[in-house]
């Protein structure tokens, strides 16, 4: 199969004409970064809840925009016009997370900035972080193919919100030794012991399990998204 | 001569209810063909299953000579050209960068755009933002846009429906230029009237069956009557028939210069799906 940037670009581009227009997306890219100047303001950026201002970012604007995106798209027949046309399935999928992808990584900068977060390790921090991003972007991808309206994003992504957004903070109250395991599997929770793993001064070797866990969730949310939307060529 | 397409023995259920039943045909190359049929009658369905957007339930469809499976191959994406009830704009962008987009993706220089937007003479608002645009000025971008990479295979679904009768002549002429450059066109209408424009073959669809495909000509010189319409002075209307003794009563007519019109009771191709199925068109 021939990889075309060419055609990874034109629907970058097309997306981004369009954000400026997308009052709801513009709004709502705003939520994380509003969320982290107040966290910077209360001084709370070395407790347990640093880190919260980058996975709201992820959940934000990485999944509930990127799904609002796609379902957009569904709602307005305008993916049928995409899968019918010789774009591959791989071009579409990153031409679509493209600006998705772009715009959390911006809102990530901005949350860690307002919110006066010390960012470990640039390296390891940033791989984890962009491991973290496929997989929400992934998961948006996901939401948006399963909803048929935009609206619908809201009501099937809530799930995703509170496990995958909440978790951590309930973490603490749940007595059940085996629920407590599997919420550390999750990606959030695996994103959280790296960087906190990295504020303490741990090294890569230290945190190699984590990203082994983390690119699993990558590669099972890859591969079901691609599934969905294989099936979204027929009605 | 090369098909096309081919389908044998198509038939396509949905739940327990016969959209589609047996239906066989071929689509020449360089043809325009046309489907007609009253509303439900299966022309959409007819298109999904021909572009890969419905499973057939069962019989044989070829397309470029392939089994449609291998339709989602790029490739042949590239060679065909569609425009159904669900094919999409993006209303927060202009004309112009909708159809920019699909040049990219149909790796298509720039330079279409304003030919095709001429085509559907759209060329004037080619900046307007798509949301504030008329249901036919929508119609005729989906239109631009199903043309853009010049397809070897174009599929309309009512290309024109929504469109006055100046849009709808343009877009004659603009799809029988495309057809002269090699383009087949495969629509579907309940327009009459387009059929016998543009269609070089028409087939006539009933409740998912073909009850007649044939050209326009011929349907029509088949089911015609052996009749002549005079409209004398007077608003005098009179029927005479094809023979020896209608011709002396024409004659008569002419010489004493009674004839206001005259002309042959052919059927419309309305007259005769009428009188085939026992349906109104529309
Ligand atoms: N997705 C679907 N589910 C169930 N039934 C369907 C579906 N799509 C079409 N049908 C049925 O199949 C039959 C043919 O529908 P189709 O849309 O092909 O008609 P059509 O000739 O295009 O009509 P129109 O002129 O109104 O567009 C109808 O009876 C319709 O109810
Ligand atoms: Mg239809």
């Amino acid at each position: 199969m021939i990889f075309s940037f060419k055609r990874v670009n034109a629907i970058f581009i097309k997306d981004w004409k369009d954000l400026q227009r997308n009052s709801y997306i513009l709004f709502t890219l705003a939520i994380p970064l509003v969320f982290a100047a107040m966290l910077g303001r209360m001084n709370a950026a070395t407790d347990v809840l640093s880190t919260y201002p980058i996975n709201l970012a992820l959940i934000i604007a990485g999944a509930f925009i990127q799904a609002a995106m796609v379902a957009e798209e569904k709602e307005k027949n305008t993916l049928r016009g995409l899968l019918l046309s010789p774009a591959s399935t791989l071009e579409i999928l990153i031409g679509k997370s493209a600006l998705s992808g772009l715009m959390t990584i911006l809102v990530i900068i901005g949350s860690i900035i307002f919110s006066g977060y010390t960012v470990p390790s640039l390296p390891l921090f940033s791989l984890s972080t962009l491991l973290g991003l496929v997989f929400y972007l992934a998961t948006g991808t996901i939401l948006g193919l399963l909803s048929r309206t935009v609206m619908e994003t809201s009501i099937i992504g809530m799930p995703v919100l509170i496990i995958f957004g909440m978790s951590s903070m309930f973490k603490p109250m749940v007595e059940n030794a085996t629920l407590i395991n599997i919420i550390e599997l999750l990606p959030n929770e695996q994103l959280n012991q790296i960087w906190f793993g990295l504020s303490d001064g741990k090294g890569a070797a230290d945190i190699l399990m984590n990203l082994f866990i983390l690119f699993l969730w990558v590669a099972v949310s890859f591969i079901l998204t691609i599934v969905i939307y294989k099936k979204r060529r027929f009605d | 001569m090369e098909n096309v397409i081919e389908v044998r023995d198509l038939e396509k259920s949905f739940q327990n209810q016969l959209a589609l039943k047996k239906v066989s045909f071929q689509v020449r190359k360089g043809e325009t063909i046309g489907f007609l049929g009253p509303s439900g009658s299966g022309k959409t369905t007819t298109i999904k299953i021909l572009t890969a957007q419905l499973h057939a339930t069962a019989g044989e469809v070829k397309v470029f000579g392939e089994p449609i499976a291998k339709l989602k191959d790029p490739i042949y994406m590239k060679r065909i050209g569609i425009l159904t009830d669900n094919s999409g704009l993006y209303e927060r962008l202009s004309i112009y960068d909708n159809l920019a987009l699909y040049c990219d993706l149909y790796e298509v220089d720039k330079k279409r755009i304003n030919e095709v937007l001429t085509t559907v003479n759209l060329i004037e608002e080619s900046k307007k933002i798509v949301q504030k645009l008329s249901k036919g000025m929508k119609q005729r971008v989906t239109l631009a846009r199903a043309m853009l990479h010049k397809p070897d295979l174009l599929f309309l679904d009512e290309p024109t429906s929504a469109l006055d009768p100046v849009n709808t002549m343009h877009i004659h002429q603009g799809l029988k230029k495309l057809n002269e450059e090699g383009t087949t066109i495969f629509l579907t209408t309940h327009d009459m009237q387009e059929a016998e424009t543009i269609c070089d073959r028409v087939a006539f669809l009933h409740n998912g069956e073909i009850s007649l495909i044939d050209t326009p000509e011929n349907i029509k010189t088949q089911q015609s009557t052996s009749s002549i319409s005079l409209l004398l002075r007077n608003n005098r209307k009179v029927v005479v028939q094809k023979d020896e003794a209608g011709a002396k009563e024409i004659y008569n007519y002419i010489k004493d210069g009674e004839i206001v019109t005259i002309h042959s009771d052919e059927p419309t191709l309305g007259d005769v799906f009428v009188k085939l199925t026992g349906r109104k068109l529309s």
